[in-house]
């Protein structure tokens, strides 16, 4: 490390490592392995928020010990550096406080989220929005749609053992999972559903005989003909929302036909469409009526209050038991942070190195490739 | 520094075999101080000449077969037969397979050469670099939407039910099968028939696969059935050849795992799906009567049977998205080896391309086993 410290030049780049501030149960930071990427990618210094990684459990220590030029500092600090990164875009007034000019490395979302994109050019500032991160191929290079499918899933299963009588038992059918929607959160959460998104309880009942998991996945084709859709219904113990809905306007599942499910069927929205009726016309789940969860509360019951909470123009009189979380891979953080550091290391190596005006889409190194391609005056432009 | 050698010889397979590295790879190092020999008539049968790679940059030339395997680092995708054309201590890039192919590790080192297996190139979190499972799933399935389409007349019917899908096994390629059996396997096809209603996919894993009742119930209710399982026992096939009998006269079989026939192995491995014919880049269709059938071991039940598609090599079906995502998935990683200079300089604690490479070595892999030379 000392080697390295020694090569850093004039022009180095000071990392600023904020926490998200978010809700209670939000407790991701990135991992000590993040520090070491940016110390070997050259930054001048690394400079983390107080308290940083405690929320999983990971001393300071850790990150002191990643490189020799990392360090605690207040918020303000933190966020007044050449470089701010975090996973989830800061609120309004933290990006305020950045320095013009400054490089903001976060899920942004430009394409669904104009006005905070239009905010961040406002003030002056640079950004790489880590979802437009993509391979020649088109292909997402920071992501963990993998977790949403799982977690999800997961959580699902939990809730049908606590209410299936014979769950366990040899005796049972074969449980029925019924996904809409069959892009990349659907085929995790088609892989997951197989094995009830938990390697374990899929051992342990299939070493007692206990028949397992079929999952019948329905595209738009299949799911727009509502009579096939009742029918499927009809023999649903999971439902599954992993639809990406061309018109967010329209549900999939009207809340009316949520009754053709078994009364204990559970309902999955890991597409986690917000309602919005700011907009005209609305935008809606995907199923009508499932309440909007984040980290701190993601199962609801028929009789939690957050259905009767939702807008009154949503109907909610079907209801099952329902999950939806907004971050769903949060509920694993460390699992989350290991995944997204790694995903992370060469975007730092090239945002650490090549100076964001010259960054080039016709680059020979397809990583800085990837990086331009997400850069916000491209985005604008 | 001498400045490396990276030749990229053709594959010289069966005549359907007609991929090879196209000339955006060698964009990813036309920088670096890097002499590349791309053997003649590279790309020639996806429609590229020799001009297209020499227009890369003046550090590519034309060559021979021979030219291309006497550099220091040697990239191909399928492994070559011989590895006597190349020099002691070069380095060949190619799909190795180091775990199930021992024969070719030891001949290898006899050779003296150093390599990186493609089939080993992983992220710290051991997902796969380099590799092609998507195009596995969607060649395969648009093989078998094809033999579906051409020979069941209620295919195109507006009044037909739903077509019912079923695929055994939810790994990474059964994942991908997914998708691709809800469009048809292929975009075109599905935007043609967006009027009729679509298809619905089952997905089943091993939990179910085991069940005879079961199975017989699901069989019976499907149209094409695709086997995607990553089995744990080869000796034992997922389908008895007589539960074939469950399917409709109708009914597709697509096989996207291609296990071989290793009669003489111990224990020896069969097929998933006993009895089916096993195809290559020349044919992967093969009808009920087709004579493959009848080539099939002897003591292999075959007694039941229906159309079947299967290919030892999916993705080289489309040559060229294959090598366009192959390419696009390899070029930091060839640039990071020439970078190192070769296999000689990876370590285990460089940067995450350079560890990536590391993994993927003959030299890692050999201090890791056991090697009988």
């Amino acid at each position: 490390m000392g080697d390295r410290s020694a090569r850093r030049d004039a022009s180095a780049l000071v990392l600023g490592l904020p926490r998200m501030h978010m809700e209670a149960g939000e407790r991701r930071d990135f991992l000590p392995d993040v520090v070491t990427a940016a110390d070997r990618a050259g930054a001048a210094a690394i400079v983390l928020e107080h308290g940083y990684g405690t929320g999983m459990g990971v001393p300071p220590e850790a990150y002191l010990a990643a490189s020799p030029v990392a360090r605690f500092a207040a918020y303000d600090e933190v966020m007044s550096s050449d470089v701010v990164a975090v996973i989830r875009c800061p609120a309004e007034p933290a990006m305020r406080a950045m320095r013009p000019g400054a490089l903001l490395l976060t899920m942004l979302h430009y394409a669904t989220r104009p006005r905070r994109t239009r905010l961040v050019a406002e003030l002056g500032l640079r950004a790489i929005s880590f979802d437009s991160v993509v391979d020649d191929l088109g292909r997402r290079q920071v992501e963990y749609l993998e977790a949403v499918g799982w977690n999800g899933v997961r959580l699902a299963f939990r809730e049908i053992a606590r209410v299936h009588p014979h769950f366990a038992h040899p005796s049972r059918r074969p449980l029925r999972v019924t996904c809409l929607g069959a892009g990349a959160v659907g085929a995790h959460a088609v892989r997951a559903a197989t094995r009830y998104g938990d390697h374990d309880l899929r051992a342990e009942l299939a070493a007692n005989d206990v028949p397992g998991v079929e999952v019948t996945v329905a595209d738009f084709d299949l799911t727009s003909h509502e009579d096939y859709l009742l029918g499927r219904l009809e023999m649903t113990d999971l439902l599954i929302d992993a639809t990406q809905r061309l018109d967010p306007t329209r549900p999939v599942v009207r809340n009316p036909w949520i009754a053709a499910l078994p009364p204990d069927a559970v309902l999955l929205d890991l597409a986690v469409d917000p309602y919005d009726f700011s907009i005209d016309p609305p935008r809606t789940k995907g199923i009508e009526g499932v309440p909007h969860g984040d980290l701190d509360r993601y199962v609801f019951a028929v009789d939690d209050a957050a259905w009767s909470e939702l807008d009154g123009r949503v109907d909610t009189r079907e209801r099952r038991l329902a999950l939806s979380c907004y971050a769903w891979p949060g509920l694993e953080p460390l699992d989350c942070m290991r995944v997204y550091g790694r995903q992370i290391e060469p975007v730092l190596g090239v945002v650490l190195r090549v100076p964001v005006d010259r960054l080039d889409v016709d680059s020979t190194d397809p990583q800085e490739r990837a990086v331009a391609r997400a850069e916000l005056g491209r985005w604008l432009s | 520094m001498t400045t490396l050698g990276l030749g990229l010889p053709r594959m010289h397979k069966e005549a359907g075999e007609r991929r090879d590295f196209l000339p955006g790879i060698l964009r990813a190092v036309a920088d670096l101080d890097v002499r590349v020999v791309v053997e003649h008539g590279a790309g020639s049968a996806m429609g590229y000449t020799d001009a297209d790679y020499f227009a890369v940059g003046p550090s590519v030339t034309i060559g021979s077969n021979a030219e291309a395997f006497a550099q220091d680092v040697v990239l191909t995708l399928r492994a070559p037969d011989r590895l006597d054309v190349m020099r002691p201590g070069a380095v060949l890039v190619s799909m190795l397979h180091f775990p199930t192919r021992p024969m070719r590790v030891a001949r290898l080192l006899e050779f003296r050469l150093d390599a990186i297996s493609l089939d080993l190139l992983t992220d710290d979190l051991g997902e796969r670099l380099v590799v092609d499972g998507r195009d596995v799933a969607w060649n395969g399935l648009e093989a078998a939407f094809d033999v579906l389409e051409r020979h069941w007349p209620e295919f195109a019917e507006p009044t037909r039910p739903p077509i019912r899908v079923t695929i055994l096994g939810a790994g990474a390629i059964g994942k991908d099968a997914v998708e691709a059996a809800t469009k048809y396997g292929n975009l075109d096809r599905a935007g043609r028939l967006a009027h009729l209603p679509g298809v619905e996919v089952t997905t089943i894993g091993r939990n179910l696969t085991g069940s005879a009742g079961y199975m017989k119930d699901r069989f019976s209710a499907t149209d094409v059935l695709v086997d995607a399982t990553q089995r744990r026992i080869p000796s034992h096939p997922v389908v008895p050849n007589t539960w074939l009998a469950y399917l409709p006269e109708h009914a597709v079989v697509c096989d996207l795992v291609v296990d071989p026939y290793l009669p003489h192995e111990s224990p020896p491995t069969v097929r998933g799906i006993e009895g089916i014919p096993q195809g290559d880049l020349d044919r992967w269709a093969f009808a009920p009567d087709d004579p493959a059938w009848d080539d099939v071991l002897h003591e292999v039940d075959r007694t039941n049977r229906r159309w079947v598609v299967s290919c030892y090599s999916w993705p080289g079906v489309h040559p060229h998205e294959c090598m366009e995502l192959y390419g696009g998935q390899l070029a930091p990683l060839l640039r990071a080896l020439l970078q190192a200079g070769g296999a000689r300089g990876l370590t285990a604690d460089g940067e995450f391309l350079e560890r990536a490479l590391w993994r993927a070595s003959l030299r890692t892999w050999v201090g890791l086993h056991t090697v009988a030379v």
